[in-house]
């Protein structure tokens, strides 16, 4: 995508990129905050302006995709095992797992 | 390096109106009671989730079908208050036998009461999965891939 590779020659202001893109500067602050959400682009004031830059180690995204994995996770479990009891599992594969 | 470190830790911890045992058992005896549907590894929908209970035991999903895909393996066992298990699967949610390349899942459940549970939950170790990483790069750099993966990453971290 146009911006990721821009973004790949080093930190461009949205002004920047903008210009240098058939797209207009509301339509890419729109695609800079969702490179954001997903943690591959980061953001960083350099006087009045702001520089984007790719998150190059990428942490912030494997991150955020565990992060949600578990909160999605937890939310269910918590409400799993609150509910009163299930009955036995899948019966002799739950046993033989369990002796194993 | 070690600010990444911090960084590639999600922590998440939930109070359960239950005992310790049963919250220990549920979260490691019927996962497949709460592990969200969508995330698996196998071709065809889990049916259930096995933990095996001792240390080098291993953690599988089985489909209808009886196919097993493993997802990791037991590295600290004991009941009913701890927990750790390898993880193996990248963000592509493909399993890496290599254990250098896998990140661990600690859990802890502590008592607050009888019926009161803890549940402190630590997946350290995430920028090992890298290498998954440069390959949803990989995505994101090709032509016409971008939209649709970006669409995805959206949905995911929101």
């Amino acid at each position: 995508m146009a911006i990721f590779q821009k973004l790949a020659g080093g930190p461009m202001a949205v002004q920047e990129l903008a210009g240098t893109l058939p797209v207009s500067r509301p339509a890419v602050s729109q695609h800079l905050r969702v490179l954001k959400d997903a943690g591959l682009v980061t953001g960083t004031k350099a006087g009045t302006r702001r520089l984007y830059q790719l998150n190059p180690e990428g942490i912030a995204l494997l991150r955020a995709h565990f992060d949600q994995v578990w909160d999605k996770a937890m939310r269910a479990f918590e409400k799993s095992v609150e509910q009163p009891k299930t009955g036995e599992k899948h019966g002799t594969d739950r046993r033989r797992s369990r002796r194993s | 390096m070690a600010q990444i470190a911090e960084e590639a830790v999600v922590r998440k911890s939930v109070r359960v109106q239950v005992p310790v045992e049963r919250a220990f058992s549920v979260f490691v005896e019927q996962m497949e009671s709460w592990w969200p549907a969508d995330h698996h590894i196998g071709a065809q929908p889990f049916q259930a989730i096995f933990v095996e209970p001792r240390v080098g035991g291993r953690w599988y999903e089985r489909d209808a079908q009886g196919n097993e895909c493993n997802w990791g393996t037991v590295l600290a066992w004991g009941p009913p208050h701890r927990v750790t298990l390898s993880w193996h699967l990248g963000p592509d949610w493909k399993f890496n036998p290599d254990l250098a390349k896998a990140s661990e899942i600690e859990v802890r459940f502590t008592a607050e009461g009888p019926s009161t549970t803890l549940v402190e939950l630590q997946h350290s170790g995430i920028e090992r999965h890298g290498e998954g990483y440069e390959q949803l790069r990989a995505l994101l750099d090709s032509p016409g891939a971008w939209e649709t993966t970006l669409a995805e990453f959206a949905k995911v971290a929101r």
